[in-house]
This record gives C-alpha cells, structure tokens and sequence, in this order.
C-alpha cells in the first residue's frame, strides 16, 4: 500500500471471504451505506462487508479511489491545474474501460452498488443493463435476467394488446 | 436503494435477485420499456403495477428538454411526435425517438406548457379560427380536451401550467381577449383578463382580471421555477407568479435585449439568455441570488450565423434554446432552415440533424405513468386512443 498522508484517518473493510482492505475514510464514505454506519458510530476497526467477496470488493474500492472528490483525498494540486472539463473527460474515459467486464460480474457489481449505496457506480453498472432491456425482445430480455415466462400464451397476448404501442 | 436487510446472496447462475432487478433495473427504464416489461413474466407486472414503484420509477426519470417534430405528407402535416433530447453519457450519441405521436387534425398544433409528466397542447382549425387546447401524458397515452368557452369573439392564451401546491390540483393560467370580428373590436372589459382553471374541478375559469398580463401573451411561453411561472415580456422586467398565493410580481431582468430572450432553469438557477443584436454571441445569465435579483453573465457563446447559413440554410431567430441534457453540460439547440444543430458553449458544433418541421420546444418533460386523478372528470377523455396514433 502507497504510504499514508499523515492525518487521514483509514478504515478496515472485510469481506466474507476473510480479505482486509485498508481504504481512506473518504474513500469509504462514497458509499451512503458505509458513510451512515460511520457517522452513526457503528464502525470498530473493521466493517465486515456482507455478500459481496473480495475480487467484486476490491473492484468497488477501486471505483471509490477514482471518483472520491479530488480536493480531499488525493490533494488539491489536481484539480488546481486540470480544468474540470478536462477531469469529467478523464472520468467518462476510465468509467467505460471500468465496465468492460463480463454479466456475472457486472450483476455483482450492481449488488454491491445497491447495497452499499453508491449512485454513480450503480448508474454507471445498471445502464448497459438498463439499455439492454430497452432495446431487445421479450424472449432476449428473459434469457439475458434467467427470467422464466410464466404466462398462458393468450395471457401475454392480452397484456401485449393492452400496452400495443409499447410494442412498436 | 435496496433496503439492505433484504439482500440475499445472489442467485447460483449469476442472474440479478428479483429485489434488485425491480427496485434498480426496471425502476430506471423509460416508461415505454416498462410497460412492455410486463409482459415478460407475472412477478414483473404485478412489482411495477403499484403505485409505490410508479413514484419510485418517475423520480429517477430524466428531466429532459423537449423537441417536436412535425411529419409530413406533402406539404400537409400529418401528425407530431413529441421527442425528448436524450444523450447518453459518454456514447456521445443522440437518440431522437418520440415519446408519443399525435394525429394532427387541425392546422396547427403547439406544445404550449409542460410539467409533472403533463403536456398541454393548443390547436387551431382555420375554418373555426379560435385556439383550442388540450392536455395529455404522453406515457399513460391519457389525453383530454380542456372545456373553455370557446366561441366567437372570444380568443384563449395559455399563459402557463403549475401544481397548485396547497390543494394538489393541477391549475391554467390562461388569459382572454376579446378578438376583432368583422374589423371591428369588440372589447369586455368585464370578461377580458387573466383566469385560472383547474382541471378536473368541474368549475368553469376563474376569473382574476390582471389585464396587465395580456403582454404575456405574445412572449415564448413560460418557466415554473421554484414555485412561481417566469415569462420575459418586453421591457426591463420578469413577470412572475408565485403558484400558491396567485399574484403576479416581477423582478429586474438581466441586460438581454428582450425580443428573442428565453428564460430556463439551469441546475438550481434561473437562467436566461438572449443573443444580441448583430446575432453573433449569445449570452447565458443566471441569478445568482434569486431573492436580491442578482444576475450574472456566465457564457458568452460566439455563434456565427454567417458560418452556418451558408451549409443549413436560414437561421430561425425565434427558434433556439439553451438545454442541459445531463449534469453540467450546456448546449445551445439551434434551428437553420430543415436542420437543428446542437452547439458547445465554444460555439462549436456538436451534431446536426437534418429533419424538416423539427425543433427545439423550450420545455422539459421528467415522464409519469403515476396516474392523474383529474383526467377521467374531464369530458371527452380517452386512453390509449387517437389522437394518440
């Protein structure tokens, strides 16, 4: 691990698989979960992070490093002599190799995103799912969530009927 | 967000639990995919049937800047599509897909008002020569034509749309003019003035008198910000209309010529914009203190009509807005003869589009399939069928 800056205060998460991760404070608190658990005064020296194992926990931490604002943790000097633009730019661009990563674990990324609360990965990880369900058919939508229809044939018929246009 | 007590392991074939595929997948589609997602499987229909998941779903709705487009068969227009300007982040793509498309059988059709999901559209046949208006949500396809007393002589504006916070209701600033017939003016002072109607009351307009709004008539519609309508009526002014008391005030409005001025909210500021007189910057101001009315110019877009006519065609002065389609982007959406181009705040152009009768609406629509009361109270309401094709 980089060697800490004096006065930042670190905390300990655990995942269920017995992994340790050492993160800055900051850098936890981009999760609402985490950020409630801390100000209500219900983290000891390690958060045990439940359901979400240490290959998708340290993929999250890794998002969190990259998006916690750059004027607490990784020093004012950055965005001091990048332009905002410049840095949104950077973000989009490292947002979209971040999830080029295969429907398992971008599945366990959304999880991990719901319930540790954190917006922008959950938008960044729900959109090409979200876009996937958009843009395909009943039977691709299906195959794609492992969702089985249960439906009688005339009883999809009639709820198709009723929403018709929705089917255009 | 998922309440944390109910996460449960995920499913062994690496599949989404049902509990996150309805409260973060589905609770975000557009309400087209929604609707059509019901029929995939039963548990889907009835989880995105009830009313908690409906508001759930409309607050993570984009609010989104609106387009009309206007589709024609020869010369004639058939119908509107009504598009919302979406750009998905980072693909830097455009996606111009209509919400809904309207039959047209009038001669003219106009997006005049918009909010909570509703759209108030007014219509002119030239053959009865008064304007008519009508409201309608383009997700639930509920559309119903309001009950004025039109006739002749007698002329209705839309002045503007707002929830009348203290009741719930959904209320019409309208304004009524006495109109010339047969070249003579046949004032009523008693009858002209401003009215507000409420949809679904059963009541017909209230009268409020407030001739002085009738300047408010001719300007380019009007903006709901922070409770009260804004409009820029020539002069030095904004009128505004706080939405719970229901009287008019107004407030210093920046140095923008006002002919062409447009009024929008830009992230929790009002802002306006005009562009001068030789058409070749335009300015973008917001109030940075809104009670001490304090303006200032945050943009200054060198615009060059004389770059762009050449290539697209005749630059529509009253046809342009300032959007913002996602977080802290600005772009200025432009009308040169058939094309709409999007511009940067550099003034660079970002994407064109090349559609005849297709244009910037200066509304933003945030869709709603939670169902409005009011509709069903009003005579001649339908659902899911035409105008709606």
């Amino acid at each position: 691990m980089a060697t800490r800056e004096a006065g930042k205060k670190m905390i300990m998460l655990k995942s269920p698989d017995g992994m340790e991760f050492e993160v800055e404070e900051a850098v936890a608190m981009e999760s609402q979960t985490i950020r409630k658990m801390i100000e209500d005064d219900c983290a000891d020296t390690a958060i045990l992070i439940p359901n979400i194992n240490s290959k998708i926990l340290s993929r999250v931490i890794e998002y969190c490093n990259k998006h916690v604002p750059t004027t607490g943790a990784t020093g004012a000097a950055a965005s001091d002599t990048v332009a905002p633009a410049a840095l949104a730019e950077d973000l989009k661009i490292w947002d979209a190799e971040f999830i080029k990563v295969n429907r398992a674990t971008r599945f366990n990324l959304i999880q991990a995103a719901s319930y540790l609360n954190i917006k922008g990965l959950l938008d960044l990880t729900s959109q090409t799912t979200i876009d996937t369900i958009s843009d395909n058919s009943l039977e691709e939508i299906r195959s794609f969530l492992s969702t089985k229809n249960d439906y009688l044939p005339e009883e999809e018929q009639t709820i198709r009927r009723e929403n018709q246009w929705a089917f255009q | 967000m998922v309440d944390a007590a109910r996460v449960t392991a995920p499913p062994p074939d690496g599949s989404l639990p049902d509990e996150i595929t309805i409260w973060e997948i589905l609770v975000r589609l557009p309400p087209k995919s929604l609707l059509r997602c019901r029929a995939v499987c039963r548990a889907w229909r009835s989880a995105t049937s009830t009313r908690r998941f409906l508001l759930a779903h409309n607050a993570l709705q984009p609010t989104l800047p609106l387009l009309y487009g206007y589709n024609f068969v020869g010369d004639e227009v058939e119908s509107l599509d009504i598009i919302p300007f979406h750009q998905r982040a980072g693909a830097g793509e455009l996606q111009l897909r209509p919400v809904a498309r309207l039959a047209q059988d009038s001669d003219f059709h106009h997006l005049e008002a918009c909010c909570d999901g509703l759209l108030v559209l007014s219509f002119r046949n030239t053959s009865v020569r008064d304007w008519r208006f009508a409201v309608c949500n383009p997700a639930t396809r509920q559309y119903a034509p309001l009950p004025l007393a039109y006739g002749s002589g007698v002329e209705y504006s839309l002045l503007g749309m707002y929830p009348h916070t203290p009741t719930g209701d959904y209320r019409l600033l309208m304004f009524r003019d006495s109109v010339s017939m047969h070249h003579q003016l046949v004032p009523d002072a008693a009858q002209d003035g401003s009215y507000i109607f409420t949809l679904g009351s059963g009541q017909p307009p209230r009268h409020i008198g407030f001739l002085e709004a009738e300047v408010l008539t001719f300007t380019f519609g009007s903006l709901l910000f922070r409770g009260s309508l804004h409009w820029r009526p020539p002069g030095n002014m904004i009128m505004v209309f706080d939405t719970t008391t229901e009287l008019f005030w107004q407030m210093r409005a920046p140095a923008v010529p006002p002919g062409h001025a447009k009024l929008f909210q830009m992230d929790e500021m009002l802002g306006m914009s005009g562009f001068n007189d030789a058409a070749t910057t335009i300015d973008i101001w917001v109030a940075q203190d809104y009670e001490s009315e304090v303006w200032a110019c945050k943009y200054r877009v060198d615009f060059s009509v004389a770059e762009f006519t050449p290539r697209f065609g005749k630059f529509d002065e009253s046809s342009w807005v300032v959007v913002m389609p996602s977080d802290g982007d600005v772009f200025l959406l432009v009308n040169f003869g058939e094309w709409l181009l999007q511009l940067d705040i550099g003034g660079k152009l970002v994407a064109t589009f090349h559609r005849r009768g297709l244009g910037p609406a200066n509304l933003r629509l945030k869709q709603t399939l939670v169902q409005h009361t009011f509709f069903p109270i009003l005579e001649g309401y339908v659902t899911n069928s035409p105008p709606f094709i």
